[in-house]
């Protein structure tokens, strides 16, 4: 049924150049119907779309709802907070008594890595992952990617410099699969209780410890965002120690190409991991990729049930 | 008030010329604290000259664990009276590390040295790797690398970074604190002991502590957390030092780390060298010490230790003690004792008969100074700079009195003893002083 090489959507590990760029090339043409002013479409009509949120999520439940109701796709959303699962139901069986309502897809984050795989395993829906622990988030990825190919043109040999806790990182690590796979190098820096231990198995990447020299000559910069949390679990002795020596500052961004982008997944600690002329400054694209998460969620959305442009 | 000298003339010498002791009969010092040649000298008015008869003179010690604040009672010991304890005893340096003011920020470093603004000291410090020598919060080991940018602030201030003789909390911690600091390029201090091991014990678990009575500290106590940090430093390949190594078996350890090429130094503690357990026997306070003195085997260990070149430093603990702390039943003291003051004399002797002249000064001066990033005590050849030195007569005993420290207090196990040498004089930063009662 899918258009693509892969059935479900659980990241962008193992996914191939061509699925990829077929989803950005999709999502191109879903963002021109984004400006259009009326930005709805048939594509999914008559199919219903269950987001399964165990995890609190703003961003991107919107963002995918907003995609889906593009769609024009009957829309559930189920959230744990009012839900059989604080009841102590397993996930299986909250998955079966959804599918029961017959669903199509389910859009799924959950603190566990492998729990959108478990899913497709235990259903006939299609499955698509929107954070699982801190294994991929991939359509943050494929955001991060259309909006660099949308100011930039390509991938292709350019630098991605990745900042900040790329070991609790989802969007870290969905992006360095996907950007490399298209052919751009990336860079990865953070402090030593912040990055991976064992980085061998993270692909063909570069790891740089001083954020000058991580981003010197960078097509585009992430910073992440980094959680609270992490002071009080001892990995980071305070936000002003991080800021001073990993946040994406001015003298930072000096470093880095003339053209570069300032990227960032949201919700921005400002003055932590970026500062905030940096943020709101010329070489900010986070407003766009917002507005980009919408059309690439539709795009995989689209493609997955077995859309296809000019078919 | 006495007359500052400068200038000093001191004769009849056996002088350290960076490798052996030559007969000199004159060293000149001059104004500046720098060595001065016999033809410049002839051009000078100094301002005093000394007959040493034959005693030696050599570079200047550097102290190891220095803790001027122990008590917490600036009434009673004063960062004054530490480094008049170090001219005295003739230390031009050390690596200072509060037990009771963990330095964990720059505002903390930066009070530090602004009590030493106006002298010379070379005094490195130990920054505290957690907030507080806690379990939770690592400190801000980059900024205090890299310095507040304080004016007057001193460069390189920070040798590296200490648990204040607390142990570690949790493995887990300890990991996440060496592997942050390892972005700062600097060593790690441990004082290896384990604390459920340790519990209440204060004296070594062994034959005294039963006939005593008295809870013991095990030697595995400190092998166990040796050997868990020497796994840490291998796994995250940054560099440790132990502080007051007290037995054979960490020695070993050691050894067996270096040859798997971890980066690993250690010390031992003056005092556990020159005493062992049985002197317990007498139930005298003054020899409540914390990692404990150990069985007479250890200490055999540990000078083969200094024999062989597995320990790099010999570290004095430097740390004041309450007389009302120290004067009560030896199980409620507080451990600690003073050591600036009357080292060099009480172990010169001992440590001359067994290693090299040049052997003993790596371990007294030269070996701790790099250990913390220091410069050494003298160079002969570099008449620019200060020289830093010490005049030891093996000739004459020195009985220890009270009046031989420099603070309010006295906790040592050496006072009313012998000691089979006395230090003459000292020449630190520039100034003499004849030593009282020598």
């Amino acid at each position: 049924m899918s258009s693509l090489e892969i059935k479900h959507l659980f990241g962008l590990h193992g996914v191939s150049k061509s699925d990829l760029r077929q989803i950005l090339d999709t999502a191109k043409q879903f963002r021109a119907v984004l400006d259009r002013p009326v930005k709805k479409v048939p594509s999914l009509r008559g199919m219903t779309v269950v987001n399964l949120f165990f995890e609190n999520s703003t961003r991107t439940r919107t963002s995918f709802e907003l995609a889906e109701k593009r769609l024009s796709a009957d829309v559930v959303n189920f959230t744990t907070s009012n839900s059989s699962v604080q009841k102590g139901e397993t996930l299986v069986d909250t998955l079966r008594n959804i599918e029961s309502m017959k669903i199509d897809i389910v859009v799924v984050r959950h603190k566990g890595t492998g729990v959108p795989k478990f899913l497709a395993e235990h259903s006939n829906a299609i499955v698509v992952n929107a954070g699982d622990g801190a294994h991929e988030h991939p359509t943050q990825a494929l955001l991060d990617m259309l909006t660099i190919e949308e100011k930039l043109g390509t991938l292709e040999n350019k630098k991605i410099t990745i900042v900040g806790d790329i070991r609790h990182s989802r969007v870290a690590r969905s992006n360095i699969w996907g950007m490399t796979t298209m052919g751009a190098s990336v860079t990865l820096c953070g402090p030593n209780t912040l990055i991976p231990r064992n980085k061998e198995l993270l692909g063909n990447v570069t790891w740089e410890s001083n954020v000058e020299r991580a981003v010197q000559d960078a097509d585009a910069i992430i910073a992440l965002r980094l959680q609270k949390e992490r002071m009080d679990d001892a990995l980071l002795p305070s936000m002003r120690e991080y800021r001073n020596f990993f946040g994406v500052t001015d003298k930072v961004l000096s470093q880095a190409k003339d053209s570069t982008l300032i990227m960032h997944p949201g919700p921005i600690n400002r003055g932590v991991e970026l500062d905030s002329d940096v943020a709101d400054g010329t070489h900010s694209v986070i407003l766009d990729q917002v507005t980009n998460g919408v059309a690439v969620r539709m795009s995989v959305l689209f493609l997955l049930s077995g859309g296809r442009f000019n078919a | 008030m006495p007359k500052v000298i400068r200038s000093v003339v001191l004769k009849n010498v056996e002088f350290w010329n960076g490798k052996t002791f030559e007969h000199r009969d004159a060293v000149y010092l001059g104004n500046s604290g720098n060595f001065l040649s016999p033809k410049i000298a002839k051009q000078t008015n100094f301002d005093a000259e000394i007959d040493c008869d034959n005693a030696l003179v050599m570079p200047a010690m550097f102290g190891l664990s220095l803790d001027f604040m122990a008590p917490q009672r600036d009434d009673v010991y004063t960062f004054a009276q530490g480094l008049e304890a170090m001219h005295r005893g003739g230390f031009y340096g050390g690596l200072y590390e509060s037990a009771a003011n963990p330095i964990d920020n720059n505002e903390k470093l930066f009070a530090a040295q602004q009590r030493l603004a106006g002298t010379n000291y070379q005094i490195k410090f130990l920054g505290s790797y957690s907030v507080g020598f806690g379990s939770d919060r690592l400190s801000e080991m980059l900024e205090l690398t890299e310095g507040a940018g304080f004016a007057n602030e001193t460069p390189d201030a920070l040798a590296g970074f200490g648990d204040g003789n607390v142990s570690f909390p949790t493995t887990r911690f300890l990991r996440l604190a060496m592997e942050y600091g390892k972005m700062t390029g600097k060593r790690f201090f441990f004082t290896p002991m384990d604390k459920s091991l340790r519990k209440s014990g204060c004296v070594h678990e062994g034959a005294v502590s039963d006939m005593l009575g008295m809870k013991g500290i095990p030697r595995i106590a400190e092998t166990i957390a040796a050997h868990t940090v020497l796994e840490l430093a291998r796994f995250l390949n940054v560099p440790v030092h132990f502080k007051q190594v007290t037995c054979g078996e960490t020695l070993q350890l050691i050894k067996d780390a270096r040859q798997k090429g971890i980066d690993v130094t250690c010390d031992v503690n003056l005092y556990h060298l020159l005493f062992d357990d049985s002197v317990l026997l007498e139930l005298n306070s003054s020899y409540h010490l914390l990692p404990p003195l150990r069985a007479s085997s250890d200490k055999a260990a540990l000078w083969e230790g200094i024999q062989d070149g597995t320990v790099d430093a010999i570290s004095v603990n430097h740390t004041p003690v309450l007389r009302q702390d120290a004067e009560v039943n030896f199980e409620d003291s507080v451990p600690g004792a003073l050591s600036l003051e009357v080292a060099l004399p009480a172990i010169w002797k001992e440590l001359s008969k067994r290693v090299s002249a040049s052997r003993a000064i790596e371990l007294l001066s030269s070996g701790p100074a790099r250990l913390s990033s220091a410069p050494l005590a003298y160079d002969e050849n570099d008449s620019a700079r200060q020289a830093h030195l010490v005049v030891l007569s093996l000739d004459k005993p020195h009985l220890v009195s009270a009046s031989d420290f420099a603070g309010q207090v006295c906790n040592s196990p050496l006072l009313g003893k012998e000691l089979p040498s006395s230090i003459l004089g000292t020449y630190i930063n520039g100034i003499w002083r004849t030593i009282a009662n020598a």
